[in-house]
């Protein structure tokens, strides 16, 4: 079966819109604040006037990813593009809204309280009509996310695949405080996306015993981004040109890793795409 | 690319229409009608107060009762699956998949309602904790996820089930659909005017709407070489793809469900010529509907006029989550038993849904090769293609 290789990651984060925003400690960084949030991005036009915040960050992330790869965003379009989607809690604010909102608003409201909401705004925005899967958890989700795009590229079932997370606490941060035993933090708002295509990498799963380096490195340098976590991982593994990425994520007591053999040394033709 | 078939041993449910399989399917079969007016929580405000309504669940004896009704359900179908098949594996073998729509969104409902604190209830209204609890309860330790392509969900969970058995991720999976009844969609489907005040009717030039209903369907699924025992059938195909046209309605051409089919049946390595049964979504919006009935066309070609196509919605509501793996069961059961379930509901004939869709009674058939298909919010869609034991 053919390997399939990064071609590129795209981070939108708390701290900023830049992987080089990343403070190098985000609790010392956090003072104190609970949350990191990401302001609404401005995209404008009729389209997105219903849709919220989670999904206009995913847009941002995709297009964060197209302009430092310096890709076009008619080359992902279509069926050649698969969508693999993860969250664990983005859902969450327009879950909310829709509870606590009059009964007369459902209208607008109730069809973004689906989880399918912010990949349906990312895949009509860059016409992705090619395989299609949402997954919901933490970092583990991530981690099967990217088995799952690898599988559908290494099968020959796309040309490529996006994996995408988003995570948001701003509306539910009363209720993530009564989730501490779940959630570490800072919570810092993000939106990330890798780029997967076919080559002669190698990506391998499994349970792992610890957290790899490069997932401590993640969590200190960003918080607690959930699902987020590993994209964040991958797109620093890709700035320090290592041959070999090993992502770790945890969830709900489990912790997945994932072993990445790049074809070359990731920073000569990938490190400036975070 | 065609992969390896997976096996399905056994199956699991709990439905409006029937408490285990086998009432769920002389169900099916003999018409039964699940739909009633919702009595678990308020209605009164909404235009439409019915729908596929579970009255009781069969709960484990003596065991502690969860508070969160998906998770019920859930546990509820998986009682029902080990009382016909043994879990044999290793815990750390045992992957657990799921699909679900909605999660545990009524304990969000619950959590806002009390503000002094509930963790639990917080805890339990990620979408993954009815999944991850089911995993708990089995003692699996193998890979964990819950999926959630809106109502097509419960067809992509088997997709990554046996991608995760091809792959050797387990050795034996466990994975379906759930989703609860709650005032939180019946809230969002009533608001839609999605929600009919008359019987549902699928494909019939009457249709009015869809009515929502509850349940959960599990099936064990192992690599075919690793299966001596009785078996259900065989997952030869699937796939989930995107319509990226509306975010709650599908493409008018149904672009999204053509390709879904042509990639499940090339996963499957079957041609439309092999299809000899077609389980639809079949919802009973005018919408869906049409635009279902144009995609399979559009796919099968003149195989789409061939085959019997079925709706099994009109009895028991929209199960969302649920639907599409009781949908592809319902496919293995028609197989093995050689009779088709009717749709319910189906009267009148409409021209713009020209297909055989076994109106009203039960047909003697065995189709050996099925095809399930289902749509969900987001422009999701997906596509099964199941061998049962013709």
């Amino acid at each position: 079966m053919p390997g399939v290789d990064l071609e590129a990651v795209g981070v939108v984060t708390g701290w900023g819109e830049r992987l080089d925003a990343l403070p190098d400690d985000a609790t010392a960084a956090s003072a104190g604040r609970s949350t990191l949030t990401i302001e609404r991005p401005p995209l404008g036009g009729e389209r997105f006037r219903r849709a919220t915040r989670e999904c206009l960050l995913g847009v941002a992330a995709v297009q964060a990813l197209l302009a430092k790869s310096g890709r076009e965003a008619r080359e992902i379009a279509g069926g050649a593009t698969a969508l693999v989607y993860a969250t664990a809690a983005a859902y969450g604010s327009s879950n909310r809204a829709f509870v606590e909102a009059a009964p007369t608003a459902g209208t607008l409201h109730f069809p973004y309280t689906a989880t399918s909401a912010v990949p349906a705004e990312v895949a009509i925005e860059f016409q992705l009509t090619g395989p299609y899967v949402i997954f919901v958890g933490g970092a583990t989700a991530t981690i099967e996310a990217l088995a799952h795009a690898g599988q559908l590229v290494a099968r020959g079932e796309c040309e490529r695949a996006l994996v995408l997370a988003v995570e948001t606490f701003q509306e539910c941060e009363d209720l993530h405080a009564r989730t501490r035993w779940l959630l570490d933090r800072p919570l810092v708002e993000a939106a990330a996306c890798a780029l997967l295509g076919p080559g002669t990498g190698r990506l391998r799963v499994s349970d792992a015993a610890e957290s790899s380096a490069l997932a401590r490195h993640a969590r200190r340098r960003a918080g607690e981004t959930l699902a987020c976590e590993p994209l964040i991982a991958l797109a620093l593994g890709l700035e320090t040109g290592d041959d070999r990425l090993n992502v770790t994520g945890e969830w709900r007591g489990r912790r997945l890793g994932l072993e990445w053999a790049l074809p070359h040394p990731a920073s000569s033709t990938m490190g400036a795409q975070v | 690319m065609a992969v390896d078939p997976v096996t399905i041993v056994a199956a699991g449910v709990v439905t409006p229409i029937g408490a285990d399989l086998d009432a769920f399917w002389s169900g099916l079969v003999e018409g039964r009608d699940g739909i009633s007016t919702i009595e678990r929580f308020r209605v009164d405000d909404l235009r439409v107060g019915r729908a596929g309504e579970i009255k009781e669940i069969p709960q484990a004896p003596g065991g502690k009762r969860p508070a969160c009704r998906a998770t019920q359900l859930l546990l509820a179908a998986a009682r029902d699956l080990l009382g016909r098949s043994a879990l044999d594996a290793e815990p750390a073998r045992i992957g657990v998949v799921v699909g679900t729509a909605l999660g545990g969104v009524e304990q969000l409902e619950q959590a806002l309602d009390d503000k002094d604190g509930r963790a639990r209830a917080v805890a339990g209204a990620l979408y993954d904790s009815p999944g991850h609890a089911l995993a708990r309860r089995l003692g699996a330790r193998g890979p964990e996820l819950t999926v959630s392509t809106a109502c097509a969900s419960g067809a992509t969970a088997l997709g990554i089930g046996a991608e995760w058995l091809r792959t050797d991720r387990a050795d034996v999976v466990i994975a379906g659909g759930f989703d609860g009844l709650c005032r939180f969609v019946m809230r969002g489907f009533d608001a839609l005017r999605s929600l009919t005040r008359e019987r549902v009717r699928p494909f019939d030039r009457r249709r009015a709407g869809l009515l929502l209903g509850e349940g959960a369907a599990l099936v064990l699924m192992a690599r075919d070489r690793d299966v001596s025992g009785p078996r259900l059938g065989r997952l030869l195909g699937h796939a989930s793809t995107s319509d990226a046209a509306h975010i709650a309605a599908p493409h008018p051409d149904g672009r999204g469900l053509t390709s879904a089919i042509h990639g499940a049946l090339a996963q499957a390595g079957v041609g439309p010529r092999d299809v000899d049964f077609v389980s639809a979504h079949g919802t009973g919006t005018t919408l869906n509907d049409r635009i279902e009935t144009a995609a399979i066309k559009e796919a099968l070609g003149a195989r789409a006029r061939e085959i019997p196509l079925n709706s099994i919605k009109g009895g028991l509501g929209h199960t969302m989550g649920a639907a599409a793996t009781l949908e592809a069961i319902m496919c293995l059961l028609a197989s093995r038993d050689g009779i088709v379930p009717p749709t319910l509901g189906y009267e009148e004939a409409d021209p713009a849904c020209d297909l055989d869709y076994v109106p009203l009674t039960a047909r003697r058939a065995r189709p050996r090769v099925s095809l399930s298909t289902s749509l969900g919010f987001g422009g999701c869609n997906a596509a099964l293609v199941l061998e049962g034991k013709a």
